[in-house]
């Protein structure tokens, strides 16, 4: 029983100690990288994009406790609006940031606006809408083909630009950096949020509604907030990670898997951790972007992954490895690698 | 003491299928007064504070918190709501229909290469398509907004927080604290009907927000004095022992300064000695001013502090007075001893 | 007036529907039985019925194998031998898996919140997922030689193909339609017996309505849960037969969408209610065929899913289901 007294409380700091050290690591990766050449502060761009991704989750699913199935849904959305209104092809043209901005400013809607009539619902219910919701985002980027481009996906989008710094493909070192920063001013932010009446309501919500509802906190107007923050992130990840790639990919590509690849970066790494997710995006797009296509390379080049057979291909076992990871963590360390609510001050 | 009443139960009903809870019981709390409400197990207590705090609607029959009734009315508020959730869904139904046709006059029409986008002409061009053919959209989408949002509207009409917003506040028969949360974070929400802060400040952690947090833990920390549990406001909840989680439900429901407080069982599972420091503590609370009701088994606590007693038996009202005269009613001796064999 | 309305079209969308949505139905039942007594969305079942099809289509390649028969002449002429062995044989695979699932998935996490109990049935969901890919690969004639394994596969019609209408008939309805009727209206009037009159129902029944009184009343609530589990995964079983042999094909990622489309269809009849599964799922495939024909396919999840909200919003608790109360 860790008891403070009141002499010795502190109001949170702007990030915990957990997180610093976190933080401090990962900036150190592409320092590194200055004396030796791994290659790695490339394909870890896209753990800093899923992480954003994976706090917008976390606040849904680990403070507010309700199981969203559909956060690729969002991720879509921010990278379409994004790519509707940065790239050339288009007439907008707004540019790298108010693109991003607009992204998340669109996705906080679209979140709000589905949780708007099913958020008095009991919580399995939402699990189904939010499912059924990531399945029609699809739907609807492949049919609005005029505005969307289909299955083909809109490229190219633009690339981040800092201060007279632009980035590159040959550059990753730098844009390494900026996402890493836009990462922790969204775990800040975020924290705040955590700290604060707004993140106490999530938590009453989450740990007994009954109890929260005679407190008169309302639930659905924390739920929906609680949504739409979830989404903001998201979409603010998947116009991040478009951008990396230069090309939003085709719909299909934000599917259920990719939902579950967020929730497994919150489960496995943490739920209600923030900290725990960035360990989890590590661990989990580190394995799904990073060690299973080089695993499947190596095998390739020993000559003993041919195309033709299914299992001699890392890639799939990747629903196998998502799946396991998610029973075995519900069934013997429920609370995820790096536990809530111990790394607090 | 002439009190005015600040609790009116009217003949109220709580049927649940075929089992009838609590049959048409009248009861009046007055304000400023310590009520008890007791009765076998199964009598329908808790039942009753159920239909009182909102968690559920009474079959029959109402209730009236300092003479009004707790229920969301069909003013002016309502009929916004409404309103506003149909023009906000006819108005995706007709874009959303039409959306290609749209992105057609809006914006590929508009668009002169090389030129920056002109957005006033584009959303004119936008809304001219919407009022020109979104018509049949509109109407249907805008029908079944405000239908919608009536019917979510018609079904939450008295929930319990409502019932908390016009100053009820409950603990709980089997507690049920934010267990993950620490002693002053239950404390705080209890608070959360008094405090201000919105999202953004909250978000940027803007100077108001952070005031409004700190007075909040100060008080919070006061709270938890006040019902005896000082000094260890950090621990979570669920690492208190039983009969302090007792205490703490009580300052979570005292925290919202609420103008009566429903107490359900606080002394279920204490000790004598901490049975005369509740008795003590619910004296205090009647002393700040707030009206208190409890359904208690313990006889001692009942006679000791009420003022006024109700009996419920198998959810009827079959007394109600002072603790003396309860204490000699023979319809209350039969009901907790059994009827006298006679002969 | 209408001239795209054509009541030959009509007619068929309805039978195409209509059969779909028995199909639909039974597969909702597995949901809708499971959540009545665990309030636990079992994620996995509509990837069981994708397991089923899969031990459907390679008994029906060892048939073929062994020349029990031959495969010139799928469609032309009836299985019925064939048919009815795989809907019990597939039934019992799926009813034993689910049991196998619940038992070492769901069970250790009976006391645990239901958040964790619905993120580990959506990892075994991902597992047996990952288990049709692999079971796609094995190297069979019927599976497409072990080339593809992720490609969708053909299943052959185990009943004749002839249309009973006639030959001039427009509408087309062949002893494909006709067995799924055969088969899910008596496993559902059974079902439904069942749950009335035997003593393992009225146990069921009384689980559902409220687990701790039933075992403080005797009954072995484990053993009901156990018995649930095996139920709807028969019923589940059985209808990936009908479900291959009336779509002809098979691929390892339907248990999905006919998880969602049957998951829908227990939430509009009321979610734990047995009519309201069959009436929801027969609702499902009859708004799904309507709006594949008048609104386009591409459509056809849309429809469905602005369906689930609007019945969401105007009646949470489904068609035919009846109010719950938190118990406080």
């Amino acid at each position: 029983m860790g008891t403070t007294s009141r002499a010795t409380y502190k109001p949170a700091g702007l990030l915990s100690r957990g997180q610093c050290l976190l933080f401090g690591a990962l900036l150190l990766i592409p320092c590194i990288e200055l004396l030796f050449d791994l290659g790695i502060s490339a394909p870890t761009r896209f753990v800093l994009g899923f992480a954003i991704v994976g706090i917008g989750l976390n606040v849904v699913v680990g403070f507010t406790g309700l199981l969203h199935l559909g956060i690729a849904a969002f991720m879509a959305i921010g990278a379409y609006a994004f790519a509707i209104l940065t790239c050339t092809i288009y007439p907008f043209q707004l540019g790298f940031w108010p693109g991003l901005f607009a992204a998340l400013c669109i996705g906080a809607l679209a979140g709000a606006f589905l949780g708007a009539p099913t958020l008095r619902l009991r919580g399995d219910y939402l699990a189904i809408v939010t499912l059924g919701f990531g399945e029609i985002v699809q739907d609807l980027l492949k049919n609005l083909e005029p505005i969307t481009k289909g299955t083909q996906g809109i490229n190219p989008l633009p690339a981040p630009w800092f201060f007279g710094l632009t980035f590159a493909s040959d550059t990753p070192k730098s844009w390494y950096f900026l996402y890493l920063a836009i990462l922790i001013l969204c775990t800040i932010l975020v924290r705040n949020l955590e700290h604060s009446r707004v993140g106490r309501q999530w938590f009453a919500v989450r740990e007994d509604e009954l109890a929260a509802r005679c407190m008169a906190i309302r639930p659905d107007k924390v739920k929906l907030t609680a949504l739409a923050v979830g989404a903001g992130l998201a979409a603010l990840g998947g116009a991040l990670l478009a951008s990396l790639i230069s090309s939003t990919g085709e719909p299909g590509n934000y599917d259920f898997q990719i939902s579950i690849l967020a929730l497994c970066i919150v489960i496995v790494g943490g739920i209600g951790s923030m900290t725990g997710v960035i360990v989890g995006a590590l661990v989990m797009v580190g394995m799904n972007s990073i060690l299973l296509p080089i695993l499947g390379q190596k095998l390739q080049q020993a000559g003993i992954g041919t195309t033709t057979s299914v299992y001699l291909a890392p890639d799939n076992y990747k629903y196998l490895l998502f799946g396991l990871a998610l029973v075995l963590m519900m069934r013997f360390r429920p609370k995820g690698i790096v536990a809530a609510r111990e790394e607090d001050h | 003491m002439s009190a005015t009443p600040i609790i009116e139960v009217d003949s109220v009903s709580m049927r649940f299928g075929g089992l009838v809870a609590v049959s048409d019981v009248s009861l009046t709390v007055d304000g400023g007064s310590i009520t008890a409400v007791i009765g076998p197990n199964g009598a329908g207590k808790t039942t009753l504070f159920n239909a009182i705090t909102g968690v559920y609607d009474p079959s029959a029959g109402r209730v009236l918190i300092a003479g009004r009734e707790t229920i969301v009315p069909l003013d002016a508020r309502a009929w916004r709501s409404i309103f506003l959730y149909g023009i906000a869904s006819a108005f995706l139904a007709a874009v959303f229909l039409n959306v290609e046709e749209i992105w057609l006059s809006a914006v590929t029409e508009n668009y002169v290469y090389l030129k920056p986008f002109p957005w006033l002409e584009g959303v004119g061009d936008a809304g001219a398509l919407v009022i020109a053919h979104g018509g049949w959209a509109a109407l249907v989408g805008g029908v079944v907004g405000a239908a919608g949002r009536w019917a979510i509207w018609s079904r939450t009409r008295r929930t319990p927080e409502i019932v908390a917003e016009s100053g009820v506040a409950r603990t709980f028969q089997n507690i049920r604290l934010f267990p993950e949360l620490s002693l002053a974070e239950n404390v705080m929400v209890g608070m959360d009907r008094r405090m201000h802060a919105g999202f953004f400040a909250s978000l940027f952690r803007l100077p108001n927000a952070a005031l409004e947090r700190q007075k909040a833990r100060e008080e919070a920390t006061r709270l938890i004095e006040f019902v005896g549990l000082g000094s260890s406001v950090d621990v979570r909840a669920r690492n208190l022992p039983y009969g302090h989680q007792r205490r703490l439900e009580i300052a979570r429901a005292l925290a919202s300064r609420p103008a009566v407080v429903l107490l359900d069982e606080p002394a279920a599972g204490m000790n004598p000695t901490e049975t005369v420091e509740l008795m003590e503590l619910i004296r205090r609370i009647q002393g700040t001013g707030t009206t208190v009701v409890l359904i208690e088994h313990h006889m001692r606590v009942v006679m000791g502090i009420s003022e006024k007693i109700a009996v419920l038996d198998h959810g009827e009202k079959i007394a109600q007075g002072t603790p003396t005269q309860i204490r000699n009613d023979p319809k209350c001796i039969e009901a907790y001893l059994g009827k006298e064999e006679l002969g | 007036m209408f001239d795209w309305f054509d009541s030959d079209v009509l007619l068929q969308q309805l039978l195409l529907g209509l059969s779909n949505g028995m199909i639909i139905a039974l597969i909702a039942l597995g949901y809708t039985m499971v959540y009545g007594i665990i309030e636990l969305i079992n994620f996995a079942h509509g990837d069981l019925f994708m397991l089923g099809s899969f031990l459907a289509l390679t008994l029906v390649g060892a048939a073929m194998n062994c020349g029990l028969v031959d495969p010139a002449l799928m469609g032309e002429s009836s299985h019925w031998w064939l048919l009815g062995t795989l809907v019990v044989v597939c039934g019992i695979f799926c009813g034993g898996l689910n049991l196998c699932i619940d038992h070492f998935a769901y069970k250790p996490l009976r006391r645990a919140s239901k958040l964790s109990q619905l993120v580990a049935a959506i990892g075994v969901s991902f597992i047996i997922v990952n288990l049709g890919l692999f079971w796609g690969g094995l190297p069979m004639e019927v599976l497409g030689g072990g080339g593809a394994a992720a490609a969708p596969k053909d299943f052959p019609h185990l009943v004749s193909d002839v249309n009973l209408l006639g030959e001039e008939s427009f509408v087309v309805m062949t002893w494909n339609d006709v067995v799924i009727f055969v088969v899910t209206i008596p496993l559902m009037i059974g079902l439904t017996l069942f749950v009335k009159f035997t003593k393992l129902g009225m146990a069921m029944r009384a689980t559902a309505q409220h687990a701790t009184a039933a075992r403080l009343m005797g009954v072995d609530v484990n053993k009901v849960i156990a018995a649930t589990f095996a139920i709807g995964g028969f019923l589940g079983g059985a209808a990936s037969v009908l479900y291959a042999n009336y779509n002809s094909t098979v691929s390892f990622q339907m248990g999905f969408r006919a998880g969602m489309d049957a998951f829908t269809a227990a939430v509009l009849g009321g979610i734990g209610s047995l009519p309201g599964a069959m009436l929801g799922g027969l609702l499902i495939g009859l708004v799904r065929a309507m709006s594949d024909q008048y609104v386009g396919s591409e459509w056809t999840n849309v429809v469905v899913f602005s369906l689930l909200v609007l019945i969401l919003i105007f009646r949470p608790t489904g068609l035919l289901g009846l109010k719950q109360r938190e118990k406080v």
